[in-house]
């Protein structure tokens, strides 16, 4: 294995090489980084700029040695000890720095929607192979290709729209009007008669209920005030999170199970009682204090899972585990969420944001902040999503539907195991492998993806530092951009390879 | 009846007519179009991107033949109520009945018909995208019917070769081309990102050429002597046909978005032309006043992408027999 | 003797498809005994892998299944999913064709085994591959701690479809299922599996369904056959009858088909024609078109599977006292080829 790595990262250097050979050669041949002093009337500063960027450019030396003195530098950021020089921009800006302030920005915006992406779109995908021919089958395909044919800068418009500029008024003056209300009957109806499925008839009924009872609760929820002061509050929060406790219960063993069902009650419960007893440390936390209550949650969960499992200890503590994790991100959001009220006030009753990755100047508590990059990744999140998932339900549906006609699934039937035994040890682990070399491809993808993103909702990252690059043929920092993205594709294609082996026994052999 | 009568004469007799209790049996290409008929997307699909097409192009003409459409896209004028769409669908709202009216799609800023101005953008659109879909999975097919077949160095070096092109993304290449050549025209754009995105399909077409190689009908083909060409073109290709159309079609609905992305950035089709991406791109801040001059070039976009995308799943779920539908 | 543990009647599957409805069994009936092995004989579309898959409930939800199918004392076709989960495995197993893709490439061949156990008892994880260790040595594989933390690919033909016997008698079951075991293997393995499954049905006391299209396979192994052909049992009988007093003509033919040592250089004597599309049946016998005992009766009104002069054997054929008049019927069908 370790010899296969190793060939790997040699080729895949080389490969680096030769790209990033012929990317210089492109650059360099489209465009004249001088262009833009021809016209200069005054023949004294056009010789002076063209002498200056000439010199910081190298643009008097043939090709090859500029090349060669990028690539210097270059390689002076793999090796310690030489300085990291990727030249500098037009206007004499190191590129490196450009890059280290660039790069955070773009990860920060695909991050969250690439994960959720896949985590949404798998979840989906599979749910719809196994209801195969149902009407949620249908509409979630029909979704799917809708939304895989939208451009998404077409799509970031509509949301800065409808998403931002009519929200934010709404959220201004809440009240109950009727095209919201229908929005919500709507999503509420098409949620629940999604999930519940059946027929027709039942179905219908359900939409209908769901639909009504969307309009109650957002009546309520408009009237107490709630919008402009929300929260959740240790009641919905222990709700919330008895709720996570059976969901945990039900993805490792079936309900009947009282011993994982109680154990994973009982880390919910102990969750939340950490959760709320740590107030005072909760009020304007540190990464880091957040982090070490969250293992503390769980590290007790665990125990708890560990003592009591008996025969199902496996079971109980992963149950345990998935516990306290939903148990960490309600509370999360419950701080962040009753946070809102200050953090309105302070960007002037316009919460949802649609330019840039954070309020400029910004002070407040960290869940004020918190919210703050929230808002401003909402947008961006939703437009990526949006495409992004549809690829990935599209992809592992076909290949859950592949897997479920495979005969090692006929045989964990005929062994007398559970459908949802069948379905997620069996079925849904071989689905895993070529979904999962297709996520991680995917990630190396994406930072090359983000450029119109990024452009749409003016975000400073790696995108809009390529598009002016671009604009005026300024060659290091195209090189700067180019090498990055090229070095987290070659990455990411290593890691979908090495996963490949990792997931799949026989391809570990060779 | 004896068993001795049958030792001399068998009851089959030779003249009884051969009863037939088979199904009558359909050649594969048979199958694959009764197939893609029935899926009701490919359908509505393929019907969609006929009319877009013929529209396109017999609306405003293109090249020397002239259209049925008054007005052209380049010419300004006057704008009339604002340049608000004339298009009146909803019967007796407005007391006029259904109406088409001077400007349907409304006006530009400089008063240019919309209607025209999005026809001509369509056409470009499409152009590059079928230039795209047949150029690279011409390419595609090429490369990786060679290295599937050879192997050895040619496959080595093609193999190497797509890995590269794999590594750039290719909205950045594309970018920095469109930007350094993009005076040269949407044919030349077309061109160039061909050159970009044949890869996918080479090593599609490879893996099935890999697997193929092996097969006996091969083996048998080239017992029989016949010339590595025609094995190729009469025994192997014939049999990636499925795989090839469907990454065809998917080729052409994602150059779509490509070149619309593109012309977005400012890196694709530029002025005096216009795509449905540039047309986007320079309205885009009009979506509160002008609404419309956002929507029209949108829609015709997502109605061209999705067309393609269903006709490529019918395509797909007509040439996997796996996917046949056991009517419940 | 012993009690009978499971009754098949009139068991008919159909599916609908594109083409129309395709019955895939009409009205199969047979019996099991206790610690019985019955060989359900027939080529690729007769039905058998089907019924087969009925009694297990492994069928698309689409299937439309009638008939009744007890098992000891229970419908089967009446039972809840849960139950039904219950009894496969645990009282009902089987093992299918090819053991390279029956088994999850993606978990050890112990892993497995020990949850086909859990499945059926509380244990810990521990105890269950104890007791997968001990079938793996029970059906004849070497060092079977060791190959139980091996994947199913890292195994043999032979050693995997091993496995899969042990994993079907890990919960001890009441009948065995097994759907041409042996076609997916070498001939030289395939007397060793055979021999195995023997073996293992005796210490689990378990009857056997052995489903193939091999007669000598059936020889060494079967006390009843029933042979069937299109979706229906044509003769049902115990085994020696089979091959020395056949009544039915398609067995007849098939056993004729059978190429024999001392044959060496003669004439190879098949079945003309092809069975027929399940879902263009002709009227009448199914048989009939390529029955060279065709009379105008078969063509108009199907046999269906009645006593014959023998104990315990039925035939579905109208013509079957001069099958039982010949001495030997297998010549039957040599006229015909000599003809042709």
């Amino acid at each position: 294995m370790a010899a296969y790595i190793i060939r790997r990262v040699l080729a895949s250097l080389l490969i680096l090489l030769a790209a990033t050979f012929l990317m210089f050669a492109l650059v360099s041949l489209s465009g004249d980084p001088l262009a833009e002093f021809v016209n200069n009337p005054d023949q004294d500063q056009k010789a002076l700029l063209i002498q200056a960027r000439t010199e910081a450019l190298n643009l008097d030396k043939p090709f090859l040695v500029q090349y060669f003195l990028w690539l210097g530098g270059a390689l002076g950021c793999i090796v310690p000890g030489m300085g990291c020089d990727l030249g500098v921009n037009l206007s004499n800006q190191p590129v490196t720095s450009l890059l280290s302030d660039a790069f955070p920005t773009t990860l920060q915006l695909v991050l969250a929607a690439t994960v959720l992406s896949i985590v949404l779109g798998v979840a989906i995908g599979i749910i719809s192979a196994i209801r195969q021919y149902s009407a949620f089958d249908y509409t979630i395909t029909f979704a799917a290709f809708l939304f895989f044919s939208l451009p998404i800068f077409w799509v970031a418009v509509l949301l800065k729209e409808f998403g931002a500029i009519k929200i934010n008024n709404w959220l201004a003056d809440p009240a109950v009007t009727i095209p919201v209300a229908l929005v919500m009957a709507g999503f509420s109806a098409l949620f629940f008669s999604a999930i519940i499925g059946g027929t027709r008839k039942r179905r219908t009924l359900v939409a209908l209920a769901a639909g009504a009872g969307g309009i109650a609760v957002f009546a309520l929820l408009v009237t107490s005030g709630w919008f402009v002061n929300p929260g959740m509050g240790p009641g919905l929060v222990t709700l919330g999170a008895l709720a996570g406790a059976v969901g945990a219960t039900l993805l490792f063993t079936n309900l009947e199970n009282r011993r994982v069902l109680f154990i994973a009650l009982a880390t919910a419960v102990v969750g939340v009682v950490i959760a709320y007893s740590a107030t005072p440390l909760l009020e304007d936390p540190s990464w880091f204090t957040l982090f070490g209550l969250g293992v503390v949650a769980t590290l007790v969960g665990v125990g708890i899972a560990a003592l009591f499992g008996d025969i199902d200890r496996a079971a109980a503590i992963r149950a345990s585990v998935v516990t306290s994790v939903i148990v960490g991100l309600l509370v999360f959001m419950d701080k962040t969420i009753s946070s809102f009220a200050a953090y309105s006030a302070s960007v002037n009753g316009r919460p949802i944001a649609t330019v840039g990755s954070k309020t400029p100047n910004f002070e407040g508590t960290f869940w004020e902040t918190t919210l703050d990059t929230m808002t401003h990744l909402a947008l961006p999140t939703i437009a990526i999503m949006l495409i992004s998932f549809a690829g990935y339900s599209r992809y592992s549906r076909a290949s859950m539907l592949e897997v479920m006609n495979a005969d090692y699934v006929r045989t964990a039937r005929a062994k007398g195991l559970t459908e949802r035994t069948v379905v997620l040890r069996h079925a849904f682990r071989n689905a895993l492998i070529p979904i999962a070399t297709l996520a991680a491809l995917d990630f190396g993808a994406v930072i090359g993806g983000a450029i119109i993103t990024e452009t749409v909702f003016g975000w400073k990252g790696m995108g809009v530092l390529f598009t002016s690059a671009v604009g005026n043929f300024d060659t290091y920092q195209i090189m700067g951009v180019f090498i990055v993205t090229a070095i987290a594709v070659l990455i990411f294609n290593l890691i979908a390879d090495i996963s490949y082996a990792v997931l799949d026994p026989r391809i570990r052999l060779s | 009846m004896s068993l001795s009568n049958l030792r001399l004469e068998p009851e089959i007799k030779a003249d009884a007519p051969e009863r037939e209790f088979t199904i009558k049996a359909r050649t594969q290409g048979q199958m694959v179009r009764a197939r893609f008929f029935r899926h009701r997307g490919a359908m509505i699909g393929f019907g969609a991107i006929m009319f877009v097409v013929i529209i396109a192009y017999t609306s405003i003409g293109f090249g020397p033949i002239p259209g049925w459409w008054g007005l052209d896209f380049s010419s300004t004028g006057e704008l009339v109520n604002e340049g608000r769409p004339t298009l009146d669908l909803i019967p007796f709202v407005d007391g006029d009945g259904l109406a088409i009216g001077a400007h349907p799609f409304g006006q530009d800023t400089i008063g240019r018909d919309y209607f025209a101005l999005t026809m001509r953008g369509t056409q470009i659109s499409l152009m590059v995208a079928f230039v795209i879909g047949i150029l690279s999975t011409f390419l595609g097919t090429v490369a990786g019917a060679i290295s599937g077949y050879y192997g050895g160095t040619s496959e080595a070096v093609i193999m190497r070769f797509t890995d590269l092109l794999l590594t750039i993304p290719v909205l950045i290449v594309a970018a920095v081309v469109g930007q350094g050549f993009g005076d040269s025209g949407p044919f030349f754009l077309a061109v160039v990102l061909s050159l970009l995105i044949w890869t996918y399909l080479a090593r599609l077409v490879r893996g099935e050429f890999l697997s193929l190689r092996e097969k006996e009908f091969v083996e048998a083909a080239r017992a029989m002597g016949a010339s590595s060409t025609r094995i190729i073109f009469r025994h192997m290709l014939p049999n990636c046909i499925g795989t090839i159309i469907v990454s065809a079609t998917l080729t052409i609905a994602a150059a779509i978005l490509i070149e619309a992305a593109l012309s977005y950035l400012g890196f694709g089709v530029q002025s005096p032309d216009t795509s449905l991406g540039l047309l986007i791109s320079t309205y885009q801040t009009a979506f509160s006043t002008r609404p419309w001059l956002f929507w029209w070039p949108g829609l015709f976009i997502i109605t061209i992408a999705l067309s393609v995308n269903f006709i490529g799943d019918g395509l797909r779920d007509a040439f996997d027999p796996r996917q046949t539908r056991v009517r419940a | 003797m012993s009690t009978e543990i499971l009754n098949v009647s009139d068991l008919t599957v159909g599916f609908p498809t594109d083409d129309g409805l395709v019955t895939a069994v009409r009205g199969v009936s047979y019996s099991l005994k206790e610690r019985e092995v019955l060989a359900i004989v027939g080529e690729s579309g007769s039905g058998k892998s089907v019924s087969a898959m009925a009694l297990m409930g492994l069928l698309p939800k689409t299937a439309r299944i009638t008939g009744s199918i007890r098992f000891r004392d229970e419908e089967v076709l009446d039972m809840t999913p849960r139950r039904y989960r219950e009894i496969r495995g645990q009282n009902i197993a089987m093992i299918f064709q090819d053991p390279m893709t029956s088994m999850n490439p993606v978990y050890t061949v112990g892993d497995q085994l020990a949850e086909a156990y859990r499945s059926h008892h509380r244990v810990e994880r521990k105890v269950a591959l104890g007791k997968a260790v001990e079938m793996l040595d029970r059906v004849g594989i070497p060092q079977a701690k060791d190959r139980a933390r091996s994947y199913p690919h890292e195994f043999s033909g032979g050693m995997r479809q091993r496995a899969m016997i042990a994993m079907a008698i890990i919960n001890s079951p009441d009948i065995i299922i097994a759907d041409e075991p042996t076609t997916a293997l070498d001939v030289t393995v395939q007397a060793q599996i055979l021999e195995t499954l023997v073996e293992v049905k005796d210490s689990v006391n378990a009857a056997v369904i052995l489903i193939t299209h091999d007669l000598g396979v059936v020889a060494g192994m079967a006390h009843r056959v029933l042979v069937m052909y299109a979706g229906r049992g044509v003769e049902r009988c115990d085994v020696e009858d089979i091959y020395r007093r056949p009544r039915m003509p398609y067995t007849a033919g098939l056993l004729g088909s059978i190429p024999a040592l001392d044959s060496a250089g003669g004439k190879l004597h098949p079945i003309a024609g092809a069975p027929p599309s399940l879902i263009n049946l002709p009227a009448g016998c199914p048989f009939s078109p390529r029955c060279p005992l065709v009379s105008d009766r078969c063509q108009t009104e199907e046999p269906q599977l009645l006593a014959t002069d023998l104990a315990h054997h039925e035939v579905a054929c109208h013509n079957w006292e001069q099958v039982a008049a010949s001495p030997d019927p297998t010549l039957i069908f040599r006229t015909a080829a000599v003809e042709a």
